[in-house]
């Protein structure tokens, strides 16, 4: 036990030096190229002892690739990382651990069957003779350290039992074991409940106090106020701003996370809206849907129209398409297509109904990776071309010849295997899939997430395309940008409801629509704090 | 929109680019041509190393001795394509003889009363192999590893572990001596299940979803196919086939025995993974698995004709399996 309390000191003795704040870890003009793609430009980031320091940034901003080349996951192109004062150079994450940073990143990584106390010494217990595990010295160290970090945890409890946000403190908890000066945390609360939260930023509270500086990576605003003293936000790649967060508000952040320069000028917008209209009468209703994840959810998407579903991550935008698309059961509501009941007890009763999904990860649920596009494309309309249970090989292809003619697909032809081709192309291809005969409803999950910025324009022309047909979309999008450019209207998923539908016209940027995502959340975070603690009384 | 799409290149292929396609073909392409290969180099040298391998009668005697394997093996194709494994064909194969047997002496000695008894009890294990994995999401190496002692263990209960003695001439001339256009029928039996493998798996739109299943199982459930039910078919086939294969044996033997075949779910399996198929799933042919078949049964005529003691024949057996496996992979 001695050993760890000598490992602690220096972390903690940081924050009883009564200097200025000094800067623990300094990222200087760090750059990266992926391929052809500049990943980060020049980037800065000064992170002080004792500090809680937000990184923000839309999905694709440069975050992640920072964490890891801090973490000596990747490597950079040029610049340099200085940890107090002295220049470091990671080429394995052990390096990086060893000049004492630490990540906890957001799938953990504890053994579940394991318990808290075996987890925090997992390779490094305590040994008697013949390397049998001593297991009342391991215990003690365990729980002598959660004492110290000041972490109520149960060291005898198994990981898997435990609440998520009880074990995301066991992975901090493990994480700070041995020498550890920064701890970077990445999206820490995106499953956690509000009262997990509160525990976990108790827990964040500890740990700075021993001087330790954290790296806290979110897309929630209202929490960067809460926990962080400064923020830095990334923005293509490169640093668009670093403010103190008292002098700072909501709507500067969303500005230097979002920019002026990606918003869509009135004009380019009004124009696609000109060249088509939609009737109101809705292709697809739900009222009242609830089930595990969704709470009395109401909902419409008229013939024609592209309908947004913004929310952050954990909100339930995505699992109100898995539901209409028939992959989690529904305990009460109902839903009407074309104004006729139905309910899909699976994807393949979605199907016959005309709903199409295009889901979230491509390579996972949405295409087989080692079969040809042909293959792929045909695999959802394989009853089209049974006859009597042979397939009509010659009309799958010649589909599929169309689908790759029509959505532009770049490949040598249908027999090109699927994991040949650009991620923009293999998702041209997941839409292909439902190119015809032409769905009623089509089901959008993240539909250009990972798509370089000409296949996403065409993208767009394809939905577009879509609803001229007639067909309604409904779609989700972490990219606002990309929902205020494409949809109609546009419902807000907080906490599994549908808290508000929005015009086109009634917001008027993505900042704004930014803005008004944290406030609803924040709002249906504190709503629910109070109602909690009405409970008691 | 459409003056943003990049302009339309593929790189023509070098010629460079194409032999290095073409070699990766032969080696671990889509089709397994470097299994026709090994099959030639092996007939090369047992027909250079022993007199008596070149021959009509001997290599009916290969199709003969390898038509239980290549039977069942159409059908583990289908189950492995489909990222799953049966391990109970062997025992499945004991008892569907002892049901057609038993059926066959307990009701009219009619042979039509065996066939279906046979095949009916081969598709029932198949059905419980299926209805477990995919309904109680048990991972079917477990579910199958139950069902081989199971069915085992009921093939030897049913008669205390006595043989049926069948005596139906007509079963034995369809199942096991007769000839059809001068083929033995249990070559004529594989060919047929050959070629309702090669119709159904290439063919049919159940042999797409099967490569679905096991390619991505998750993409094929998004796509609206029954994942479930493509999974059991595939064992249900497996079951029908072994139940086929027990028909051919006690046909060839006049009886039906509870011991027989112990271990051949290795020969199988072998076979099918020599033939080319992904044990990871989505990947296969069922004319790979006649090949990888008729390899396995080569090796072991052929190291009988070189006088290879027994002991050391499993030990060559085992070591071409892994190393055509290690050079077929990829």
């Amino acid at each position: 036990m001695g050993k760890r309390e000598e490992n602690l000191e220096p972390s903690g003795s940081v924050a009883t030096q009564p200097r200025p704040p000094t800067s623990l870890v300094m990222v200087n003009a760090i750059n990266k190229r992926f391929g052809g793609v500049r990943a980060l430009r020049d980037v800065n980031l000064e992170v002080r002892a004792g500090e809680v320091h937000a990184l923000l940034g839309e999905n694709g901003a440069g975050k992640s690739t920072l964490i890891k080349i801090l973490s000596g996951v990747h490597a950079y192109d040029s610049g340099a990382i200085e940890i107090a004062g002295r220049p470091v150079l990671f080429d394995s994450p052990a390096k990086s651990r060893e000049a004492g940073i630490a990540v906890v990143y957001q799938d953990l990584s504890l053994v579940e069957s394991l318990s808290v106390a075996d987890n925090l010494l997992l390779g490094r217990e305590p040994l008697g003779h013949f390397g049998f595990v001593r297991k009342r010295e391991l215990m003690a160290q365990a729980s002598a350290f959660l004492a110290q970090l000041g972490i109520p945890l149960d060291i005898k409890a198994t990981v898997g039992s435990l609440p998520f946000a009880y074990r995301q403190m066991t992975e901090i908890a493990k994480a700070l074991m041995g020498e550890v000066r920064l701890l970077i945390l990445d999206e820490p609360t995106s499953s956690l409940t509000t009262d997990e939260v509160r525990i976990l930023f108790d827990a964040i509270g500890k740990v700075t106090r021993r001087g330790v500086g954290v790296i806290y990576v979110t897309h929630r605003l209202n929490e960067v106020f809460e926990i962080s003293q400064r923020v830095t936000v990334l923005r293509d790649g490169a640093n668009a701003g670093t403010f103190a967060t008292a002098d700072t508000d909501m709507r500067r952040l969303v500005n230097a996370i979002v920019g002026s320069d990606r918003l869509a000028p009135a004009a380019v917008r009004a124009e696609a809206q000109a060249t088509r209209s939609f009737e109101p009468s809705p292709v697809l209703s739900l009222s009242n849907v609830s089930n595990d994840r969704l709470h009395a959810v109401d909902l419409s998407v008229l013939k024609g129209e592209i309908h947004g579903l913004a929310g952050l991550i954990g909100s339930g935008r995505t699992e109100v398409l898995e539901t209409v698309f028939g992959l989690r059961p529904v305990e009460s509501g109902t839903f009407e297509i074309e104004g006729r009941r139905w309910l899909a007890k699976s994807p393949a009763d979605a199907i016959d109904q005309g709903v199409a999904l295009v889901p979230e990860d491509r390579h996972v649920q949405g295409l087989v990776l080692d079969h040809s596009i042909e293959r792929n494309v045909s695999l959802s309309r394989l009853p089209y071309f049974s006859r009597w249970g042979w397939m009509q090989q010659r009309a799958a292809t010649r589909r599929a010849e169309t689908a790759i003619g029509r959505l532009a697909v770049k490949a040598q032809g249908a027999s090109s295997l699927v994991r040949t081709l650009s991620g923009g192309n293999q998702q041209k291809v997941v839409f292909g899939k439902w190119n015809d005969p032409r769905p009623r409803v089509l089901l959008l999950d993240e539909p250009t997430v990972g798509v370089d910025v000409g296949a996403r324009e065409e993208i767009y022309g394809v939905i577009r395309q879509a609803v001229r047909g007639g067909t309604g979309v409904l779609v989700v999008s972490s990219d606002l940008v990309e929902l205020i450019e494409l949809c109609d209207r546009i419902s807000v998923v907080v906490d599994g409801r549908v808290v508000r539908t929005l015009m086109r016209g009634e917001i008027e940027d993505a900042e704004e629509l930014h803005h008004l995502l944290q406030l609803l959340q924040a709002s249906s975070q504190s709503a629910s704090k109070d109602a909690l603690q009405e409970l008691p009384a | 929109m459409t003056e943003l799409t990049a302009p339309n290149v593929v790189a023509p292929p070098t010629p460079s680019d194409r032999r290095r396609k073409l070699l990766q073909n032969l080696l671990r392409g889509e089709r397994p041509y470097m299994l026709y290969i090994a099959f030639v180099i092996l007939l090369v040298v047992f027909s250079l190393s022993s007199p008596w391998f070149l021959s009509v009668d001997n290599f009916l005697n290969i199709g003969r001795q390898t038509t239980l394997v290549s039977i069942i093996a159409v059908g583990m194709t289908f189950v492995i394509i489909a990222r799953q494994i049966d391990l109970s064909v062997a025992s499945t194969l004991a008892l569907s003889g002892m049901a057609a047997a038993l059926a066959m002496s307990q009701i009219n000695n009619s042979w039509v009363v065996g066939t279906v008894a046979g095949l009916g009890t081969g598709a029932l294990v198949g059905l419980l192999n299926g209805i477990l994995t995919t309904q109680l999401s048990i991972p079917s190496f477990l579910v199958t590893l139950g069902t081989l002692s199971m069915a085992r263990g009921l093939a030897m209960m049913v008669t205390n572990t006595k043989p049926v003695i069948i005596t139906n001439e007509t079963y034995f001339a369809i199942f096991g001596e007769g000839t059809l256009l001068g083929i033995p029928v249990p070559i004529a039996w594989t060919l047929a299940a050959m070629i309702v493998g090669i119709l159904l798996l290439h063919y049919n739109v159940f042999g797409r979803r099967i490569y679905a299943v096991g390619g991505n199982p998750t993409a094929a459930l998004y796509s609206g196919i029954n994942t479930k039910w493509v999974t059991t078919a595939a064992f249900v086939l497996t079951g029908t086939l072994a139940g086929l294969a027990a028909l051919v044996l006690s046909a060839r033997s006049h009886a039906a025995r509870p011991d027989v075949v112990q271990g051949m779910e290795l020969d199988v399996i072998a076979a099918v993974i020599l033939g080319g198929c992904s044990l990871f799933g989505g990947r296969g042919y069922i004319l790979g698995t006649l090949f990888g078949s008729l390899i396995i049964g080569t090796l072991n005529n052929g190291l009988v004709l070189l006088g290879v003691s027994s002991p050391l024949q499993l030990v060559i057996k085992g070591a071409i399996i892994v190393a055509a496996v290690a050079f077929t992979k990829r």
